[in-house]
């Protein structure tokens, strides 16, 4: 009786302490405008690993990152190149309908705010974002 | 927007946006241009005489009015299509008629050398700049004209 106990606070502790892991580590954004089309949709939900801002991008990954002109705003684009060490050339996948670094310049790596990883909105849409 | 879909929605927004280049809008732009007009529409009313000189003179003011009378009209319809939004149609339901009528005032003033039609186009892009920073919630950029 009393080590049931024991054993369900410690398993609810976990799943406490795993699941505020989780939403630290993984934070959902609606991604708006259509730049990105067909990886990213306007009004897609995606889930964005915020773990990939401690690991150098990689070529091709469809991240979020800081608008270097306004940094409260946050942009969807896809790694395009490397600019030094410590900056990443991000483009739109629709260069027509796409305002990136060919405006802005490269994005310095510390603005990047994660990857997107997963859509799981609409349902139609539910998948790995590549 | 389905309960579902509201109750899944992510509360942060990131943007996969052509927002143009800067986003950076204003009527005074289309204002200048038109006061250029109305400025080379009075000048070649007060120019007299058809010697070499003055026919040089009559011809860059006329192409000057050509120019910026077309200017003032590109300047308006980056507003009109670019800018303007249908929720701001809602706030003015005449917003197409008054854009409509302003770059019919611009064609008039390519073809015409008319100081009124010239006036009257200053005059729409004022009600422009009104309806604009409306829009905006700014109450604090007052019209004016540079001539």
């Amino acid at each position: 009786m009393r080590a049931g106990f024991v054993v369900s606070a410690a398993l609810a502790v976990l799943a406490g302490a795993l699941f505020a892991l989780a939403r630290r580590c993984f934070v959902r954004y609606v991604v708006e405008g259509a730049s990105m089309a067909p990886a990213l949709a306007d009004g897609d939900y995606v889930v964005v690993d915020t773990r990939a801002r401690r690991r150098p991008p990689s070529l091709g990954a469809v991240v979020l990152a800081r608008d270097p002109r306004d940094r409260s705003r946050v942009i969807a684009k896809r790694v395009a190149d490397f600019a030094g060490r410590k900056r990443v050339v991000l483009l739109g996948d629709n260069p027509a309908a796409s305002t990136d670094s060919r405006t802005f310049g490269p994005v310095r790596t510390g603005d990047l705010v994660g990857r997107v990883v997963w859509r799981y909105w609409p349902p139609e849409r539910f998948g790995a974002c590549r | 927007m389905s309960l579902l879909a509201r109750i899944l929605r992510p509360a942060n927004t990131a943007y996969a946006h052509c927002d143009g280049p800067c986003g950076v809008y204003d009527p005074a732009s289309a204002r200048i241009a038109a006061e250029a007009v109305l400025s080379m529409a009075k000048k070649l009313g007060d120019l007299h005489g058809n010697d070499l000189a003055t026919e040089n003179t009559r011809s860059r003011f006329i192409a000057i009015k050509e120019e910026q009378a077309q200017l003032a009209k590109d300047e308006l319809l980056i507003l009109w299509t670019d800018y303007f939004k249908p929720p701001h149609l809602e706030a003015n339901p005449d917003l197409h008629t008054t854009f409509w009528n302003a770059a019919k005032l611009c064609s008039q003033n390519k073809v015409e050398v008319n100081v009124e039609a010239a006036q009257a186009l200053v005059d729409t892009i004022g009600g422009i700049h009104d309806i604009f920073w409306a829009s905006k919630n700014r109450s604090d950029v007052p019209f004016y004209t540079a001539g």
